[in-house]
């Protein structure tokens, strides 16, 4: 039984691995072979151990942690790209993930053609595509070049596109994976604006950076992730410390018996 | 699958870009898609009738008729087992049903094959083949075959995701079908003992009921008709579950 709840996003006790053959198994051959000379082991990797969330509506939530601590497996599982082996994961209304600045883009067309491809792909309609378009190319900035096939613009130029279409409509969660990191200054003063136009409007942010100044800047509360399971969580400052003296002490401390985490999955 | 129903436009221009880059990439495009069953045709009407010596009443219509089924069917499925590597980026960032490729390549092989009915009726008029009102009954035969390729293609695309060499064993599994199925021979040419294999395979009637309106022009026979449809049903049934419970894990294996 679940008592009525504000929750945005609720995590129960979600675990999910990914299972690594030892020897990399892609073809349907090699399986047979393997598994005729009783040769067919797997390495089974957790990259989440029972990670249980709930975050309520307009929070802004920070992930750290190392690579392999299993951020983006988390950020994936919230945004439906992956399904948990165990455990539930429930979110209410629409969620907007942008893993990836430029997702999806096909190079061979234009910036105009790009922003129709890729709205659909994020699961809008073409006629919700139409109503948002000069809303994109103004955010975008591209003025007369959205009319040139994307495979002459800048990196800049693709960041703010991509960032223009997937922050086009107000979701209920805008989940977003070190996409803030990339472009120049000017770029991250336009996503910091309209992050803050976002959670104005309510929407719940989740947000992942190696960066602790991009979470002190976005966030007030902070999920430690380490090894695929919840280290530390609560207000930002106070487990940023948490971490840094964390990876202070392993860094100085010469942990030597601590078991080291294959990054998976990017 | 209400899902898909959301994702209705990205469908349309998922099958719309493939439609385009299918034409753009040879030079005379569109008129070889139209050019190619044809000279399949004019190959298998010499070999059919100068080697073989076999007699088939307008060989030309029934062969062409045969190939255009057989290549929608067969290109359908192993386009639609390619796109989920093919898509393997998209998949993995994005909260995409993943049924969304499989069933926008099955649709733009659908439309080829409705581009391929030209070719076909074209010959149908130069060789004076009789045209009767049983040609209305087409586009049903076409809804019935994009039902089976349709369960067909959810039911192995998976498994090329998870070992990239299905998609040739399925390639080399065709070709027997093939064999086993009068796409290019009459059925009258099949050994009385061996009459038994063809007719339990069950391709064999969705042909039919495909070939029957252009070349006998008549309507299919209510078996065909019966085991065709209820074939196709239990595919895209048995197609969409296996689908639905393999793509929880899929994009783990991409």
């Amino acid at each position: 039984m679940s008592e009525p709840s504000t929750d945005v996003i609720r995590l129960e006790h979600v675990s999910l691995k990914y299972r690594l053959a030892k020897q990399r198994i892609t073809s349907l051959k090699e399986y047979a072979v393997h598994l005729v000379r009783g040769t067919l082991t797997y390495e089974e990797l957790w990259a989440l151990r029972d990670v249980s969330l709930r975050i309520g509506p307009g929070e802004s939530v920070g992930v750290i942690g190392r690579n392999g601590a299993g951020k983006s497996t988390l950020l994936k599982v919230i945004s439906g790209v992956l399904a948990p082996a165990r455990g539930t994961v429930t979110v209410r209304g629409t969620v907007q993930p942008l893993l990836e600045l430029g997702m999806g883009f096909d190079y061979e067309l234009t910036g105009l053609e790009n922003i129709y491809l890729n709205a659909l792909l994020l699961g809008r309609t073409r006629a919700e595509a139409r109503k948002a378009e000069p809303a994109i190319i103004e955010a975008s900035g591209l003025g007369e070049f959205v009319h040139t096939p994307i495979r002459n613009y800048s990196t800049g130029m693709l960041a703010r596109l991509g960032f223009a279409i997937a922050t086009a409509w107000v979701p209920n969660v805008l989940i977003l994976d070190e996409v803030l990191a990339v472009g120049d200054a000017e770029f991250q003063q336009r996503c910091h604006a309209r992050l803050q136009e976002f959670r104005d409007q309510g929407t719940t942010v989740l947000l992942v950076s190696h960066d602790p100044h991009a979470i002190e800047a976005n966030c007030s509360r902070c999920v430690w992730l380490e090894g695929g399971a919840v280290r530390g969580d609560g207000p930002v400052a106070d487990v940023l410390r948490q971490y840094q003296d964390f990876t202070y002490l392993r860094e100085h401390g010469g942990a030597g018996g601590l078991v080291t985490h294959q990054a998976a999955g990017g | 699958m209400r899902d898909l129903l959301r994702y209705r436009d990205l469908i349309a221009a998922l099958v719309a870009r493939d439609l385009k880059v299918r034409y753009r990439r040879s030079a005379i495009g569109f008129l070889w898609t139209m050019l190619y069953p044809l000279l399949m045709m004019v190959v298998l009407t010499v070999v059919f009738s100068a080697i073989f010596r076999m007699n088939v009443a307008n060989y030309p219509v029934y062969v062409l008729a045969g190939i255009v089924f057989w290549n929608f069917f067969s290109q359908s499925i192993v386009a639609a087992m390619n796109s989920l590597r093919g898509n393997a980026t998209l998949l993995t960032k994005l909260p995409v049903p993943k049924a969304v490729f499989p069933v926008a390549t099955i649709l733009s092989g659908l439309l080829n094959l409705v581009f391929a009915l030209v070719p076909l009726l074209l010959i149908v008029a130069v060789t004076a083949h009789p045209i009767t009102p049983a040609l209305a009954f087409l586009p049903i035969s076409i809804l019935i075959a994009g039902v089976f390729t349709l369960g067909a293609g959810l039911l192995l695309s998976p498994a090329a995701a998870f070992f990239s060499d299905t998609v040739e064993l399925v390639t080399l599994l065709l070709t027997l079908l093939m064999y086993l199925t009068p796409v290019i021979y009459p059925l009258a040419i099949v050994p009385p003992h061996l009459l038994w294999i063809v007719e339990a395979n069950p391709v064999r009637s969705i042909l039919e009921v495909f070939r029957a309106p252009i070349y006998d022009g008549t309507l299919p026979s209510l078996t065909h008709l019966g085991v065709a449809a209820g074939v196709a049903l239990v595919a895209l049934l048995v197609g969409a579950f296996v689908f639905e419970r393999t793509s929880r894990r899929l994009v783990l294996y991409l």
